[in-house]
């Protein structure tokens, strides 16, 4: 006992115990006591500690529905012919069982998709494999609430699809219209297969091939070999990548938005993190006006992502994401093809490449024509790019975003650098925990965070600096260095992984303190995956969504890009039009484009990284 | 220039003991090295003198100081690193003045400082490269430069030469030990290597699993092995357990079957009686064909099992019975298989050892 007190005296130096402050210092006041508050506040009922507000929620009908409407395709007769309605007045389980089922299903799909392509990407060899290698991963470049708007105007029952298939070619007998939750679950499949992807693809080409060559050898071959050998060994790294698709289609609200956009009202709707960020956006002007059962809901849905997220961590370390992977340490199996193998590889190639990427294309040609206005673009024009500049509330929300996503990169870095030190350098208890908040913030919905800073700042910051309704842009600084902190604090943390211990050793040997061992030796050494972690963070920061427009409701001067973006596809404010939002798409994907590219040149490496 | 002492350290991790009691004094400039298998604890120690390790219980000094608790950047020692630890982002000149830096001389100190230094270890004009373009061999000096140019009061080194290749070793050796002689320096050095630890040791500690087996002088712990595991660690011997017949004085015959072998105690203070059991260390280098006074050595005659050719002796297996010894013999001498052969070997040359908590040293 006594020896472990002085073990710890020894290890608090100085910097530890600064770093130690700012860490917890902002996970404290900006992730665990807002989330905490609001978690209680949902316990508490009449001042006692009581399940009300979950047992009001259940008996109301719509949580879950007694009857669940389960029949989801109809075929309606109108005057401009007959139209497959998918999705909307079915399926629909209620709010809790349709998240669930949105997600479990958005999870499986973009899973089969991002396995089948991972696994054709890293182990054949045909022509065009570069050209598919870039194209499979447009889906991540985030375009929120555009990218299914777009699905909107492609899918409609004037849309895109059918003035193709039906009006012109005629191959279609009658219209297709995709709505509801089938539509949330096709729009959130293709933007999050590239997550599964991604995990597969570096684990299949990690697997070191002497160990399939060995299966081989014993008499396993194709699917066999595959299901034995391969699946198992990548098993983790695609489980990771599932989970994490789960919890980012449950915490979505750009697909609701976008879908609300562009059909109006409908099932959509009904999930767990629209439903509460509707709650708020009523809600507008006092934090009483929102109903405690609201609260409920954000733990409920709470809950089931930290139970998938510390399911999954106990089974991968989510440690290897947003992580380098160190591609091909030895040379991968890869096969060619030859005509009878190339044909089947092309088809789905080509129409997943196509199906995931026509939302990105799709907002590039809303920004530059004047497809948001007609059924076919029909002229060029720059006047949407222009407006970014000339619209005094475009440009403004384009500096807020950048001023908030600055301010927010430079706390990320302060804090994500100091976890990381700490948890991969000192010996102290509760460095576990340190850990697993600076990862955390990965499984805890957006909206969840927006709620329990509303409720919390709300509460006891009123009137100050952090009062959401008079500062909202403040507490967004915050949430985005809370939510985004995991890219920072795990590329860092793989920088100080790869640094060998001795070499600080050794600055300590010669006489410097830990301070100056930080500085001079450790920091220095890492400063590439420092830059490339904060650029990353920077513009993930920039496309955040659920904090950004649940909070700048209350002060829309304060809006960053996001939140005005979802204005114009969604509210009724004729703040702007579709095509602005389009522009500001087209903005948000040069961002990522180049900051990818600028961390991937610096790190001279494939960086896997987390979109939403 | 310091007195090192350790009083009574030890240190755990988690069930390992890596460093187990150990009480040392190392001298005033002494050239003092710990030797053993690797996994010993000979790395932990040298860092627990350096501060990167805190034993959990025992004392360290620095001449009368206790710096138990004082951090490692206090503790002025010049450490060179088993992987030397350069920092890559830094030149030459950069990672050798870092100490100096830290210790606020002026610019044109540094500069002197440094130059003298890379004289020293012979690496005048590398000052801007980067570690990266250096040979194994210039990186070594340049952490021993980096280690030396503080002028540290004591200078550890973690199998510096364990990196480099055979001939490159053998050259860096005989230069470290001069540097040192130069220096005056009190000198911890950690090798796993027999051979290097008796060339360039003032002193050696023979460790196994964290304890110090034997501690002496190289002649001291190469003749006088005072147990099973220095003897067996310290080069190869044959190992012949037997009886004891006769304690005649200083000398202690032990018996296998028909054969004697007479041999001595390695310490004063061991003590053998009739009957116990006992091990005699034969070392085949120290064997003759012929010799001088035959009655102050044991003679054995028996038949040639197999040769081998090393180089710059032959060995033979002699089987004698139900034992075999290995005996080396001049390059000339090449008896054919299965012929008669006589060797002798003087008593004062046979160790004999209790058989008691004898363990035979498993590595090498
Ligand atoms: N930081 C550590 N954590 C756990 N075990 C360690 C650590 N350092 C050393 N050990 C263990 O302590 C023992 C001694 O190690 P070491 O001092 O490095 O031996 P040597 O340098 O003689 O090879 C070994 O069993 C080693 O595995
Ligand atoms: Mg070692």
């Amino acid at each position: 006992m006594n020896l472990n007190i002085k073990l710890i005296k020894r290890e608090l130096d100085p910097l530890t115990v600064t770093q130690l402050i700012i860490v917890g210092l902002i996970l404290g006041a900006f992730l665990v006591l807002p989330v905490s508050f609001m978690i209680l506040r949902a316990f508490f009922h009449k001042g006692s500690l009581s399940l009300y507000y979950f047992e009001s929620l259940v008996a109301g009908g719509d949580f879950i529905k007694t009857k669940p409407e389960t029949s989801w395709i109809e075929l309606v007769r109108t005057p401009q012919g007959e139209i497959l309605i998918i999705g909307r007045k079915g399926p629909d389980f209620g709010i809790f069982l349709n998240t669930l089922f949105v997600s479990t299903m958005v999870m499986i799909f973009a899973t089969t998709l991002g396995v089948l392509a991972a696994f054709i990407m890293a182990r054949y060899e045909f022509p065009g494999k570069n050209f598919f290698k870039v194209i499979l991963l447009i889906p991540m470049l985030a375009t929120p609430f555009v990218n299914a708007f777009v699905l909107g105007k492609v899918l409609a029952v004037n849309g895109l699809v059918n003035y193709l298939l039906y009006e012109t070619l005629k191959i279609l007998p009658f219209k297709i219209w995709v709505t509801g939750l089938p539509a949330l679950i096709l729009i959130q499949t293709l933007s999050l297969y590239p997550i599964v992807y991604l995990n597969a693809y570096s684990s299949f080409i990690n697997i070191d091939p002497s160990l399939e060559e060995q299966a081989e050898n014993l008499g396993a071959k194709g699917l066999k070999l595959f299901l034995t050998i391969t699946l198992p060994l990548a098993l983790p790294g695609i489980s990771a990548g599932a989970a994490l698709v789960f919890i980012f289609s449950m915490e979505d609200l750009g697909a609701p938005i976008g879908l609300s956009g562009a059909f109006g009202s409908g099932l959509h709707e009904k999930i767990l993190s629209f439903r509460i960020y509707d709650e708020f956006r009523k809600g507008i002007g006092s934090i009483e006006q929102v109903h405690a059962s609201t609260y409920a809901m954000a733990v409920v849905m709470l809950i089931i992502a930290l139970a998938i997220f510390l399911l999954i961590k106990k089974y991968v370390t989510l440690k290897s994401y947003a992580m380098l992977s160190k591609g091909g340490r030895w040379k991968p199996r890869v096969r060619r093809l030859g005509v009878k193998g190339l044909v089947p590889i092309y088809v789905f190639l080509i129409i997943l490449a196509l199906s995931a990427s026509f939302p990105q294309f799709g907002v590039v040609v809303l920004a530059f024509t004047d497809w948001a206005m007609s059924k076919l673009p029909s002229k060029v024009t720059l006047e949407h790019i222009s407006a970014l500049l000339v619209n005094r509330e475009v440009f403004r929300a384009i500096l807020n975003s950048l001023i908030y996503s600055s301010v927010a990169t430079l706390i990320m870095l302060l804090v994500g650098t100091s976890a990381a030190y700490v948890v991969a350098r000192r010996k102290i208890p509760g460095r576990d925990l340190i850990d697993a908040l600076s990862t955390l913030p990965i499984a805890i919905p957006g909206i969840i965070v927006a709620v329990g800073y509303l409720l919390f700042f709300a509460t006891y910051f009123s009137q100050t600096p952090l009062d959401p309704f008079f500062n909202p842009g403040l507490l967004l600084i915050f949430s985005y260095s809370v939510r985004r902190l995991p890219f920072t604090a795990r590329t860092v943390f793989a920088g100080f992984q790869q640094v060998h211990e001795s070499l600080e050793e050794a600055a300590l040997n010669l006489g410097a303190d830990r301070a100056k061992v930080f500085f001079t030796i450790a920091l220095p050494l890492i400063i590439s995956n420092v830059i490339s972690g904060g650029i990353l963070s920077f513009v993930y920061s920039m496309n955040e969504v659920s904090t950004s427009i649940t909070l700048s409701n209350l002060n829309p001067n304060q809006g960053p890009i996001t939140f005005y973006m979802s204005q114009v596809i969604y509210a009724s404010a004729a703040v702007g039009t579709v095509s602005v939002a389009a522009a500001l798409g087209v903005l948000l994907i040069v961002a990522q484009i180049l900051a990818i590219s600028v961390s991937n040149y610096i790190l001279k490496q494939r960086v896997a990284f987390l979109g939403v | 220039m310091v007195v090192v002492r350790l009083k009574n350290v030890s240190k755990r991790f988690g069930k390992v003991v890596a460093v187990d009691d150990v009480t040392l004094e190392i001298k005033e400039g002494e050239f003092f090295t710990f030797l053993g298998p690797s996994g010993c604890g000979k790395t932990t120690t040298l860092r627990i003198i350096a501060g990167l390790e805190y034993p959990d219980k025992g004392r360290i000094f620095f001449d009368d100081e206790d710096v138990t608790d004082v951090p490692p950047y206090k503790r002025n020692t010049g450490m060179v690193f088993q992987n030397y630890a350069l920092w890559p982002h830094m030149t030459v000149f950069e990672n050798i003045s870092y100490g100096l830096k830290i210790r606020g001389y002026s610019k044109h100190e540094i500069k002197k400082k440094v130059d003298e230094v890379l004289e020293l270890v012979q690496l005048k004009g590398l000052e801007n490269r980067y570690p990266t373009q250096l040979s194994g061999g210039q990186q070594q000096r340049v952490a021993l430069a980096r280690a030396l140019v503080i002028e540290p009061k004591v200078l550890l080194l973690d199998e510096p030469l364990s990196n480099l290749d055979a001939r490159l070793r053998v050259e860096m050796r005989e230069e470290l030990k001069r540097l040192q002689k130069e220096l005056k320096i009190t000198t911890i050095y950690v090798t796993h290597d027999q051979e290097e630890a008796l060339v360039i040791s003032d002193r050696i500690a023979v460790m196994r699993q964290g304890r110090i087996m034997q501690v002496g002088e190289p002649d001291e712990v190469y003749r006088r092995p005072k147990n099973l595991f220095v003897a067996t660690f310290l080069g190869r011997c044959s190992l012949i357990e037997g009886k004891v017949v006769d304690v005649d004085k200083d000398l202690v015959t032990i018996a296998i079957d028909h054969i004697r072998i007479k041999g001595v105690l390695p310490d004063k203070d061991m003590k053998l009686r009739k009957g116990e059991e006992a091990y005699a260390v034969l070392k085949p280098e120290d064997f003759a064909l012929r010799i001088d006074d035959p009655s102050k050595a044991n003679e054995f005659t028996g038949t040639v099992e197999w040769l081998f050719f090393v180089g710059p002796f032959n060995q033979i297996r002699l089987g004698l019975g139900r034992i075999s010894i290995l005996v080396n013999v001049e390059p000339w001498f090449t008896p054919s298989l299965k012929s008669k052969v006589t060797v002798y070997i003087p008593y004062e040359y046979v160790i004999i050892l209790p058989k008691k908590e004898q363990e035979v040293c498993q590595e090498t």
